[in-house]
């Protein structure tokens, strides 16, 4: 077993491992990068985007001004038993709080009016780009769940998985002298080019 | 012929979106690991002008921006939030590298100019989330069009990685075992997420 074999198949099985992932982040992105497109057409439907659920009173106790609110969203999905739901909070305005609830299938969002101690409730439209940006906009490793950590470990793993195929993509080039020139035009094109946007952007 | 073809446009395609694929690996990597109480970025002022000329009577935000972008020399992809209570005026000059914050004061025509001091990781996140052909200029459209091929280069590696490993008939095996194990995991996400 030599180093160029190693290198080959690491490419090689890490890419076939990651493809579920490779091919979301690719896919999701289009929404995101064209999203006044599927704005647009959503728009044409002409159908609501949120629906109400609930509505009624409320008590999420004293809202503290400075500090996270994701606490408050730990009590609505506790009180609304959603509790396999990610969340997030943040203070809409100075008498309203929003929580976010959701799965990769399903969004809530509860406004919390603080005077008047009144809580709304709206489930979200299913949307296909919604659920593949929201697929690709989750991480982090707030959610202290076992999944939603692991899912933040993979998403380090993608991460990594990018560049180590630069670096093994770069090797197996260097490997092959007849593809030397034409790679050397890509590589330095690709990063003159991007140097450029970083220039002039 | 075919295997050939796809075997160079992996690898040229690799080769030439470098750049950008560790531009997005690191901002993921980053906003994947960004705190939750994160501080608002910090500006620090660099220049105070007073505005000379005069607006159109019926000038829009925009319009008014485009002429205080052009006094200031700093004409380029901007966003125009509407006007405070009492007229003044916020310019978000996007910028890779230094993102400016112009203030502009209608009654006393004062404007002033902050950078956004630099930080490696919203540098990133600001790369990450530059897309779209929403503004009016070449290179903006020019970046939304490298983004475009960025997310082709990304499907085409996926779908011709598949088909050159199937050509490779010793690996497929072990190929089919990490396939499938990333399928089920995925799957796994799917159904719990």
């Amino acid at each position: 077993m030599t180093f160029p074999h190693i290198n080959r198949r690491t490419h090689l099985y890490l890419g076939l491992f990651l493809i579920p992932w490779v091919l979301m982040y690719g896919v999701s992105s289009i929404p995101f990068a064209h999203n006044q497109y599927f704005e647009a057409r959503d728009k044409a439907k002409n159908l609501p985007l949120w629906t109400k659920t609930f509505e009624g009173p409320y008590d999420l106790g004293e809202i503290p001004g400075d500090r996270p609110l994701r606490f408050l969203g730990a009590k609505v999905v506790k009180d609304f038993h959603m509790e396999d739901s990610s969340y997030g909070a943040f203070r809409q305005s100075p008498n309203q709080v929003n929580i976010y609830v959701h799965t990769f299938w399903k969004s809530t969002q509860f406004k919390y009016f603080i005077q008047e101690k009144r809580i709304v409730a709206e489930d979200r439209r299913f949307r296909w780009e919604h659920f593949l940006t929201g697929m690709h906009a989750r991480g982090g490793f707030e959610d202290g769940r076992f999944f939603p950590i692991l899912w933040a470990v993979i998403v380090d793993v993608v991460c990594l998985g990018f560049l180590a195929w630069i670096l093994s993509g770069l090797y197996m080039w260097w490997s092959l002298p007849a593809l030397r020139f034409w790679g050397w035009v890509a590589l330095v094109a690709g990063f003159a080019s991007f140097a450029l946007f970083l220039w002039r952007l | 012929m075919l295997s050939l073809l796809l075997r160079r446009v992996h690898m040229y395609a690799g080769l030439f979106l470098a750049p950008w694929i560790l531009m997005y690996a690191a901002s993921t990597f980053a906003m994947n690991h960004r705190p939750h109480d994160r501080k608002p970025p910090t500006f620090e002022r660099e220049r105070t002008e007073t505005f000379p000329g005069e607006f159109a009577p019926e000038a829009t935000p925009q319009q008014v921006a485009l002429q205080l972008l052009a006094f200031l020399d700093l004409d380029g992809a901007h966003n125009v939030p509407r006007p405070a209570a009492d007229g003044k005026l916020t310019i978000q000059r996007l910028d890779p590298l230094h993102p400016r914050r112009i203030t502009y004061q209608p009654d006393t025509k004062a404007l002033i100019v902050e950078k956004q001091v630099f930080e490696t990781s919203a540098f990133l996140e600001r790369m990450h989330r530059r897309r779209g052909y929403q503004h009016d200029y070449w290179l903006e459209d020019l970046w939304a069009i490298s983004v475009d091929v960025t997310i082709a280069g990304i499907v085409v590696w996926a779908l011709s990685g598949l088909w050159l490993w199937w050509e490779l008939k010793v690996t497929r095996r072990i190929g089919l075992l990490s396939l499938a194990g990333g399928v089920a995991l995925f799957a796994l996400f799917l159904k719990v997420l």
